[in-house]
């Protein structure tokens, strides 16, 4: 028996796991080790596939996965909140989290439901499905949360979906390793420059009503 | 002859804003600014010279062009060389800066850069590329006056709009799958079958790249962005980054052959009208007028969209549009950065009686409000009313109608407040504010007039550039 056929879909469903923890999590510490678990996870699936097929593209995308998502990151965004690290929390999430976990549940249960009518049959691969389903997850962090740095990891999540439908179903996708590098850097700039910016003018790592930018 | 060979050209096209960033750097301000300016200028050429010699084609599997990215290297380039000309007036005002002038001059040849490579490359993939390095260059510039809001604006930009695009990435990722190419040349020219994989990935394109255009609902960061940057990044953004990135899905959308399968063109018909009515409404409510400039753009995004749903003449109304806009809006903005100088507000009802504080840039302004609304005689007039016949022509009336009325409401707002602050009387006596060359004024009246030209005759090279563009998007010219 091909052993990929249990590695790939055990590892997509602790993938899934995570992202479902995340949108249940308001502490933001604990939430930046649950982005940096998933991504060890992506790295793990494409450090499998790279040894299984030989693929050399994968291997790399594994070792820029392991150094920039699982560390660099993490490391840069829990230097952000280093003063106050143990009890960093999202301020509005707090009281909602219940809230959270039924809306990424229902949104993940609706968007396997769609791809399994749309797209399905042009994947057959078994769990084609998770990586839409993370990319749905990883836009609701976004759209759902209001600190800056819980929305960083909804920005990783989204750019782990990519990856991983990228290995799963579009293998020989030129320019892959390029992609994956740009999502990086675009990452970094905006945990390591625009984060500081905002720490440096505001003071807080929340969303703030501004009168400017209202209307 | 090497001033012949188009590859000459395109190879100066993307090194002069690329030396630009780098020299900007130089620790001269002088110095700093004459190498931005520079590369303006010479990118200009390089892009008037490819719209000259219509040499069309690929190269290497990588780089190629045809009468549309023609149409796009001219109106970027042009933007970009006056908008880095009115930002040595602009900084001059600007204190307690975040970047330095030189870092300034930097990231915007690095914005240039990005939005010109775009334009020149065939493969999907790389173009993903150059639109997402666009957010990359183009956030830091927004933070550039130090202000919690600009901040937020830059912070809700970056976000945002990668999470759009990474919507547009998963798109060709699937196209890719049902294809097994990203080349758009090659795609355009063998079209693949309308499957439902490829229509989702045409969909998805929509939405994704959707939101960096600012389409409704996914346009919440371009107000905030368009009005926080400084008055020339504020130009480039509406005038050109907008339809930089409707360019890279007007390359997917492409991939379909026409007829465009009913259900995709009223998606994007929708994604359209929607925009455009509500930024129309939107904007009559603003109260600082930058913010009500972008929800034209966004009006503007929107018309182009339902032309490029309806195809056929609209299409060639939607290139007009996109390029007479783009000279227009980039001089409103230049007026609104030398009455936020001259008033040190951008709040509407705080700003009143400019035609005597600031006559040059009132006159400039009571000419760029009309002309990036779609009055006529203005290029835009042409654009807008080539969609409405466009949606008459295939028997969607209603559709015209809806056009009108954003047509005629967003008019209404912008020249309304525009008007209100230029002739509006106040009781205090105001002191005129200087105009003086170093205002960079002549840039914005320089603008409006091309935009004027391109609504009262067919100028030689760009005017065929835009017909054969609307040929090869599978429409026609009148």
């Amino acid at each position: 028996m091909d052993p990929s056929v249990d590695v790939v879909p055990l590892l997509g469903v602790g993938i899934l796991l995570t992202a479902l923890y995340l949108q249940s999590e308001s502490f933001v510490d604990p939430l930046v080790s649950g982005i940096a678990l998933q991504s060890a996870l992506i790295a793990v699936l494409l450090g499998w596939l790279a040894w299984t097929e030989h693929d050399l593209d994968f291997a790399v995308i594994a070792v820029l996965a392991v150094g920039i998502r699982v560390f660099l990151i993490p490391y840069v965004l829990r230097r952000q909140i280093r003063a106050f690290r143990w009890r960093a929390r999202e301020l509005r999430a707090s009281s909602r989290v219940t809230g959270h976990v039924l809306a990424a549940v229902t949104v993940a249960v609706i968007a396997w439901f769609v791809f399994q009518q749309a797209l399905a049959p042009s994947f057959p691969e078994l769990g084609g499905a998770l990586p839409f389903v993370l990319l749905v997850q990883g836009l609701l962090m976004l759209a759902t949360r209001s600190n800056t740095i819980v929305q960083v990891t909804g920005y990783l999540e989204e750019e782990n979906a990519i990856v991983y439908a990228g290995a799963l179903f579009a293998h020989g996708f030129p320019l892959f390793i390029e992609v994956v590098i740009f999502l990086d850097v675009l990452g970094v700039v905006l945990v390591g420059v625009i984060l500081s910016i905002q720490r440096d003018v505001t003071g807080t790592p929340e969303e703030r009503p501004l009168e400017e930018l209202t209307g | 002859m090497m001033l012949f060979e188009p590859r000459t050209w395109l190879f100066v096209l993307l090194a002069a804003p690329m030396a630009a960033a780098v020299l900007s750097l130089i620790p001269n301000g002088t110095a700093s600014r004459a190498a931005a300016r520079a590369g303006g200028i010479v990118a200009f050429g390089a892009a008037t010279a490819l719209l000259v010699l219509q040499a069309h084609g690929e190269w290497g599997g990588v780089l190629g062009l045809d009468s549309l990215s023609d149409v796009f290297l001219f109106t970027v380039s042009a933007i970009y060389a006056t908008s880095v000309w009115y930002s040595s007036a602009y900084l001059r005002h600007v204190h307690n800066s975040y970047l330095s002038p030189q870092v300034y001059y930097a990231l915007m040849g690095a914005f240039a850069l990005a939005m010109l490579a775009s334009l020149v490359v065939v493969d999907l993939g790389l173009m993903w590329i150059g639109i997402e390095a666009t957010t990359v260059a183009s956030a830091l510039l927004i933070v550039l006056e130090r202000k919690p809001s600009s901040v937020e604006a830059a912070w809700r930009y970056t976000l945002i709009a990668s999470a759009g695009l990474t919507i547009a990435l998963f798109a060709l990722l699937l196209l890719y799958v049902s294809t097994g190419t990203l080349n758009a040349f090659a795609l355009a020219a063998s079209p693949p079958a309308p499957t439902l994989l490829v229509q989702m990935a045409v969909a998805l394109a929509l939405v994704g790249y959707g939101t960096k255009v600012g389409l409704f609902p996914m346009h919440s960061w371009l107000p905030d962005a368009h009005s926080e940057a400084p008055s020339p990044v504020s130009a480039l953004f509406s005038g050109v980054l907008l339809p930089t990135a409707l360019y890279a899905f007007l390359r997917v959308y492409r991939v379909l052959a026409t007829p465009v399968p009913a259900d995709l063109s009223d998606l994007a018909l929708a994604f359209g009208l929607l925009t455009a009515l509500v930024a129309a409404f939107l904007l009559q409510r603003q109260r600082t007028f930058k913010r009500m400039f972008a929800y034209s753009s966004m009006e503007v995004m929107g018309l182009a969209v339902v032309g490029i749903s309806l195809g056929g003449v609209a299409l060639y109304g939607v290139l007009i549009l996109l390029v007479s806009h783009a000279f227009a809006k980039s001089a409103a903005f230049y007026c609104s950065g030398n009455v936020l100088r001259g008033t040190g507000t951008t709040r509407i009802d705080a700003v009143h009686d400019l035609r005597h504080r600031m006559p040059w840039t009132s006159g400039a302004w009571v000419l760029a409000a009309p002309a990036v609304t779609g009055a006529p005689p203005f290029g835009t007039f042409v654009g807008e009313l080539l969609i409405v016949v466009g949606a008459v022509a295939v028997g969607e009336d209603w559709v015209a109608v809806l056009v009108v009325i954003a047509v005629l409401l967003a008019f209404l707002g912008v020249n309304a407040q525009v008007g209100g602050m230029v002739f509006g009387a106040t009781e205090d006596s105001v002191a005129a504010v200087g105009e003086g060359a170093e205002s960079g004024i002549s840039i914005a009246y320089l603008n409006v007039a091309v935009a004027l030209v391109l609504g009262v005759v067919s100028l030689p090279y760009l005017t065929p550039a835009l017909r054969a563009a609307t040929v090869l998007l599978g429409g026609h010219a009148p």
